[in-house]
């Protein structure tokens, strides 16, 4: 399978889903149609969570604004990293600013609802 | 004997086992949604109210924007006003009269509030008329008035080059304050209509103030011979539409004329 790449927009956040298991998602994310913007992004993560071989995964989420769809999408994505969470070494950081109230309460919220994965919250 | 167990039990207690699993992924969901719902309705608020209070400052600076222009013209107009003898409430009497004049002539309010802004500079132009002459004690020579009727070019050259509408009608009205509605005045002998409204109006209030208010230097004319001018007028010097509203309604001119007298020592 190949690294995929999408370019942030003024809506949609840079992502960089690489073989070699660094994964990241910076910038915003309210598209105008937030399941079909990351419907490749969940295959692409179906597929390599199944395939890959790779045992270290790391995943930077830099995620500045998102809406209530793409939070509901941040979930599914979590659920999907919990369940392979035995096969691989996964290590994700939620990292905000600052005086991102919301950002830091998302964090805080995945830190609660996963609890078996390690999720680091990066103040910046 | 052992009784061999109903197949369905079994089948039951598997559908149950199921039934339990999705049940609390389903909870889970519906807790998770909650949640999401009610971070958004947080953030949402927070938004919301971050972007009235963006627009409150907005609105303040706009309206801080417009008082100041309001005010600019207004103290031009007294820079003006304090060279020459007359006084600040000259100024303010005539705007009042300009504005009532201009509702009763059907203009909309916006227009009305725009002349009564604009009219504190109908004699800017006097600035640039030399102190010998603007401030002469007894009567003007014909070469003297000639400089003199300068004033109004004057004051439209000064204003001309803005594009804000409160300084367009200003420069309109100290272009054409001193037209009359026959073609006799100056300086371009407009005639009729061709006059802006915004000048047939001043040219009134103007006259009506300048003869049916005490001054330093004269006493008002009696209103009887100021009203046999105006009636003289119609026509002449004035807009004779304005005439008849100025005579059906001199009670309102009068309580303008009484709110802002001028006190002199005697």
């Amino acid at each position: 399978m190949d690294t995929l790449s999408i370019e942030a927009t003024k809506y949609t956040p840079d992502i960089d889903l690489n073989t070699n298991g660094t994964i990241s998602f910076i910038g915003k994310s309210y598209p105008e149609n937030t399941f079909e913007f990351y419907a490749p992004v969940i295959s692409w993560m179906e597929e390599f969570l199944s395939e890959s071989s790779t045992d270290k995964i790391t995943i930077n989420f830099d995620i500045s604004y998102f809406n209530s769809s793409s939070s509901k999408l941040f979930f599914d994505l979590f659920d999907l990293l919990e369940a392979n969470n035995d096969k691989s070494n996964i290590s994700i950081s939620w990292i905000y600013d600052e005086e991102n109230e919301s950002a830091e309460e998302a964090g805080e919220d995945f830190m609660e609802d996963f609890e078996n994965l390690n999720i680091q919250l990066v103040k910046r | 004997m052992i009784i061999n167990e109903n197949k369905l039990i079994s089948e039951i207690e598997h559908l149950q086992s199921n039934f339990s699993l999705v049940t609390q992924k389903l909870i889970k969901d519906v807790k998770r949604q909650d949640k999401i719902m009610a971070r958004s309705d947080k953030r949402q608020k927070e938004e919301y109210d971050a972007l009235e209070a963006q627009l409150n400052e907005i609105k303040s600076l706009q309206d801080e924007i417009v008082q100041t222009q309001i005010e600019i013209i207004f103290t031009m107009g007294a820079v003006g006003e304090s060279r020459s003898k007359e006084t600040g409430n000259h100024v303010k009497r005539v705007a009042a009269y300009s504005k009532a004049l201009a509702l009763h002539y059907g203009l909309s309010p916006e227009e009305a509030e725009r002349l009564k802004e604009a009219s504190p500079m109908h004699d800017i132009g006097k600035i640039g008329i030399p102190d010998a002459i603007l401030n002469k004690p007894g009567k003007l020579t014909f070469d003297e008035y000639e400089v003199m009727k300068t004033h109004a070019q004057l004051g439209y050259d000064m204003l001309k080059y803005s594009e804000r509408p409160l300084l367009k009608a200003a420069a309109t009205v100290a272009h054409e304050h001193h037209e009359k509605y026959d073609g006799s005045g100056y300086p371009r002998g407009l005639k009729g209509e061709d006059i802006h409204i915004f000048g047939r109006i001043t040219a009134l209030a103007d006259v009506f103030d300048a003869l049916g208010s005490d001054r330093v230097y004269k006493k008002a004319w009696d209103d009887e011979r100021l009203l046999d001018l105006f009636r003289e007028q119609q026509g002449l010097h004035f807009d004779p539409k304005l005439i008849d509203i100025f005579l059906n309604n001199l009670d309102e001119f009068y309580d303008i004329r009484s709110q802002f007298t001028d006190k002199f020592k005697e």
